[in-house]
């Protein structure tokens, strides 16, 4: 129970990663604000249903990222409930595989605004709760294309590598006001955004890395709760890599 | 407590000053505790008072007691 009596706000938690954080949270005592573009009565019903089996709660939220107007809105609320907020992470992206030539403006413009500026956003509005409380983790899940510079991910890994950036920047402001900040870099994992990569590419990837096979998602998850939890309360600033070993 | 009450306990608390010192003079790194780190938790606590959320341009903007008493009156407070 590393997170008992504490609170969390997850984004992009319909699938994937946002999904096995939010079970993983759960399972580990914290209440949680699970986050989703859309409304739906399955999501709303798998919450409360992972709610009453850990014995927590978990209230689903419903904002598009790139819409500011909605954001705000969340973020007024969280004011008039007066709970404090202690982990924030930020999981809701979007993927893009395109050459570096066939990559149009647009395209670029979209991932930046999803993956980076509303990222950015969010942890203005949320790090005034944990700078207000003097403590709090944000994690921000970045990717190895943020380092690693890949064919076909200029776009996406360029947002990703902003987010890195970004994360160490707020992790240096935060740091003597109690807030830490830290990006996850999955490699190659099980999610939906895997059935994007060709499968040749899929497989070639899987042969390079030293465990032989892709990750998943609840690997992510357990990374996120050593950060969100006190077991990481001297790391801030860091990217942490759960790649397999890819080289 | 009044609202002028309230927004003048923001900077005492924010700065760690005494209950009885002025801080209608107070300026943007004034004193050593006013600094950016300062200002941050100051932004905080004015927010969570008045339950609003001040504009980015705002808290760049809020470089005196004086001056973020202008501003917040924009956000429907009666200060």
């Amino acid at each position: 129970m590393l997170l008992k009596g504490k609170t969390a706000i997850i984004t992009g938690t319909r699938r994937g990663i946002g999904r096995a954080v939010v079970e993983t949270f759960a399972a580990n005592g914290a209440d949680i604000y699970a986050h989703a573009r859309s409304d739906s009565p399955e999501f709303t019903e798998e919450m409360r249903s992972a709610a009453d089996k850990y014995g927590v709660e978990i209230w689903p939220v419903f904002f598009d990222m790139t819409d500011g107007a909605s954001m705000k809105a969340f973020v007024k609320g969280l004011m008039s409930d007066k709970r404090e907020i202690d982990v924030l992470v930020n999981n809701a992206g979007v993927t893009h595989n395109a050459l570096f030539n066939m990559t149009t403006e647009v395209t670029l413009r979209e991932q930046f605004e999803v993956n980076f500026f509303s990222v950015f956003l969010l942890i203005q509005y949320i790090s005034k709760f944990m700078v207000k409380q003097k403590s709090g983790s944000i994690i921000n899940i970045a990717s190895t294309a943020g380092e690693d510079g890949n064919p076909g991910k200029s776009a996406y890994g360029a947002s990703k590598a902003a987010v890195i950036a970004m994360t160490k920047s707020i992790a240096a402001e935060l740091g003597e006001l109690g807030v830490r900040a830290n990006c996850i870099a999955p490699g190659v994992t099980e999610t939906d955004m895997l059935a994007t990569l060709p499968s040749v590419v899929l497989e070639e990837t899987k042969n390079s890395l030293d465990l032989r096979r892709v990750g998943l998602p609840s690997e992510i998850a357990d990374t996120a709760l050593f950060l969100a939890s006190d077991l990481s309360s001297y790391i801030t600033g860091q990217t942490i890599r759960v790649d397999g070993g890819l080289k | 407590m009044t609202n002028v009450e309230k927004y003048t306990e923001c900077f005492v608390k924010a700065f760690a000053l005494r209950d009885d010192e002025d801080v209608r003079p107070l300026e943007y790194q004034s004193i050593a505790q006013w600094d950016s780190a300062g200002h941050m938790v100051l932004m905080a606590l004015i927010e969570d008072c008045f339950e609003i959320m001040l504009e980015t341009d705002d808290i760049i903007d809020f470089s005196s007691f004086e001056k973020g008493r202008e501003i917040i009156k924009k956000y429907e407070v009666d200060l």
